[in-house]
């Protein structure tokens, strides 16, 4: 099968006149910075696409790196999830959330969640030396509207809404950040803490019963998302749909 | 015995699979004379050839699993009236990536990238090298939104006009050359000059213009009519002067644009991929992933990555170009 595949994999490129435009402008084009061009006229290409029936693809791999997603894990329909991504077991990652681990690795681990219109994005290198991938452990609750680049959160931590988190930026274990708060490169937050504001500043310890809710959050948060996840099937029917869209147009299958 | 070339283009990977499992526990039982090509599509005009040789069990395998499939929608339509009023029924994406209102038409460059699930509606001009990110919204429906080349609108951003505002003034977007604007940041009625940096999650309202080399910094709100000098950082809510840009930034911003230009086309690339190209590519990857190019030159064995699973270089980190100036 492998090696019918390599024989196929040779013929089947050079008849598919769409594939190499594609790759000629990666291999060329690339090298040389585009901004450095000069301003062209108002240009509108006309086979550039302004309908794309099938939507936002929701998986989006980048060369051999391909987002994981565990069986368990829900993962919203409009989300995207670009190069190295990997959602743990039980982690949910809500609608309109971006993940786009192009530059270097985002996990999401076990029983986190990233709540609506996120954007976890990492960069290449981080000022602390720390790895400058974004990785988020267990039971940690990441709120709606909140940006993270290139940091790390340690387990049982609490994020509020609309907080950034700049690169090698860390949060210990434990820790609570208020919502709208602004972390700047770099910063960490000590174990057991709660911060708060723009940028983050200290604003008292977290008493034992707190600490004890942050996991009972997560937690919770993952039932409610059980249940959006058993609303969605395995394979959407959509393909139904196009099959029909293309015998009314009568585009051959 | 797989065709990539030759499966049906569907939007999701069901019928996919169920032709893959056929592949799997059909085709061996199936005489050679059949391949799966005939099976799948055989009116196709690229297999007369073959479906010369499309005997009649062929025939009588399709129509069986014609009869199959429409016995699973069947199936399908049952649950559906079963669930009653509570059943959703998925339709095609109708997600308008560019849209025009009237006349007003979106003009984008051939070069430029638009994610497809970002939404340019309007009045928009997009430069060429620029790069306009997942979810990004970039209405231009009462007024104009211009951005020059080599820009990048990071995901989830806004870009807005104002159409009338307290004083009266209409304002365009003015975003120039080279310019990125982070993830979330909101736009609305303001001028961005060249080079400048608009940090994650900023929100710059009515009139506000940001010199060259300017910054705003991730979080902050600039507030109405501020001027944003050349070569300082603005901050907090409301946005106030914390200090000035050294060198090393104010080139790393221009960095940072062709960075993101060269991650754009990779991306480009990737979104514009026909379902076969994609089926394709899964199946290389699955062949490739076990391989690990230390245990293979143990071996003394040499084993070329397909070119489709090779990103070029310039994404990663000390090999991108440097800015030309």
């Amino acid at each position: 099968m492998a090696a019918a595949l390599a024989r196929f994999s040779r013929r089947a490129l050079p008849s598919s006149s769409r594939l190499l435009p594609l790759l000629r402008p990666l291999s060329s084009e690339a090298a040389s910075p585009a901004a450095a061009a000069a301003p062209s006229p108002p240009p509108t290409s006309a086979d550039r696409v302004k309908w794309d029936y099938r939507g936002q693809r929701r998986v989006i791999p980048l060369g051999q790196w391909v987002p994981k997603i565990a069986v368990d894990a829900y993962v919203a329909p409009n989300v995207v999830l670009a190069g190295q991504v990997t959602v743990y077991d039980g982690a949910s990652v809500w609608n309109g959330s971006v993940l786009r681990g192009d530059l270097n690795k985002i996990t999401v681990g076990f029983c986190s969640n990233v709540q609506e219109r996120c954007v976890l994005h990492a960069a290449w290198s981080s000022p602390t030396g720390l790895p400058a991938e974004t990785s988020i452990e267990r039971y940690v609750t990441i709120g709606a509207y909140s940006l993270l680049r290139s940091c790390t959160i340690e387990p049982e931590c609490i994020i509020g809404q609309h907080s950034i988190l700049m690169e090698g930026s860390l949060v210990e274990t434990n820790s609570i950040l208020e919502a709208g708060s602004v972390l700047p490169p770099g910063r960490r937050i000590p174990t057991g803490e709660l911060w708060a504001g723009n940028p983050a500043r200290f604003v008292r310890k977290l008493t034992h019963e707190e600490i004890l809710e942050i996991p009972k959050l997560a937690v919770a948060i993952n039932d409610l998302m059980q249940s959006h996840f058993s609303e969605f099937l395995p394979y959407s029917t959509v393909y139904l749909e196009v099959e029909k869209m293309k015998k009314a147009l009568s585009i051959p299958l | 015995m797989f065709l990539p070339g030759d499966w049906r283009e569907n939007p999701n990977s069901n019928s996919n699979l169920v032709s893959r499992l056929w592949d799997h526990l059909l085709l061996p039982l199936l005489p050679l004379s059949l391949s799966s090509r005939s099976l799948q599509n055989p009116k196709s005009p690229n297999s007369t050839l073959i479906g010369a040789s499309m005997g009649t069990l062929g025939k009588a395998i399709y129509t069986v699993g014609f009869w199959i499939r429409e016995t699973g929608q069947a199936i399908d339509r049952l649950g559906c009236r079963l669930q009653g009023n509570y059943y959703f029924q998925e339709q095609l994406s109708r997600h308008r990536t560019l849209m025009n209102i009237f006349d007003k038409v979106p003009q984008v460059d051939k070069d430029a990238f638009v994610a497809p699930s970002a939404s340019v509606i309007g009045d928009v001009q997009v430069g060429g090298g620029s790069s306009i990110w997942y979810g990004c919204v970039l209405r231009g429906d009462v007024n104009s939104i211009r951005v020059g080349s080599g820009t990048n609108v990071q995901d989830n951003s806004l870009v807005h006009v104002a159409k009338s505002n307290i004083s009266g003034k209409v304002l365009p977007t003015i975003i120039g050359d080279n310019v990125t604007v982070g993830h979330s940041a909101v736009l609305h009625g303001c001028t961005v000059e060249d080079e400048a940096f608009v940090g994650m999650g900023a929100i710059l309202l009515d009139g506000v213009v940001v010199e060259k080399h300017g910054m705003v910094a991730a979080g902050a709100l600039v507030r109405q009519n501020t001027k944003i000098p050349c070569g300082e950082v603005w901050g907090g809510n409301p946005a106030k002067f914390l200090r000035k840009l050294t060198e090393e930034e104010i080139a790393f911003i221009s960095q940072s644009a062709t960075n993101y230009s060269n991650l754009a086309q990779v991306h480009a690339a990737e979104n514009a991929k026909t379902f076969d190209e994609i089926e394709f590519e899964k199946v290389l990857r699955k062949k490739y992933a076990r391989r690990d190019e230390e245990y293979d030159s143990m071996l003394g064995v040499v084993r070329e990555v397909p070119p489709e699973l090779i990103l070029p270089d310039n994404i990663l980190p000390d090999k991108s170009p440097k800015p030309s100036q």
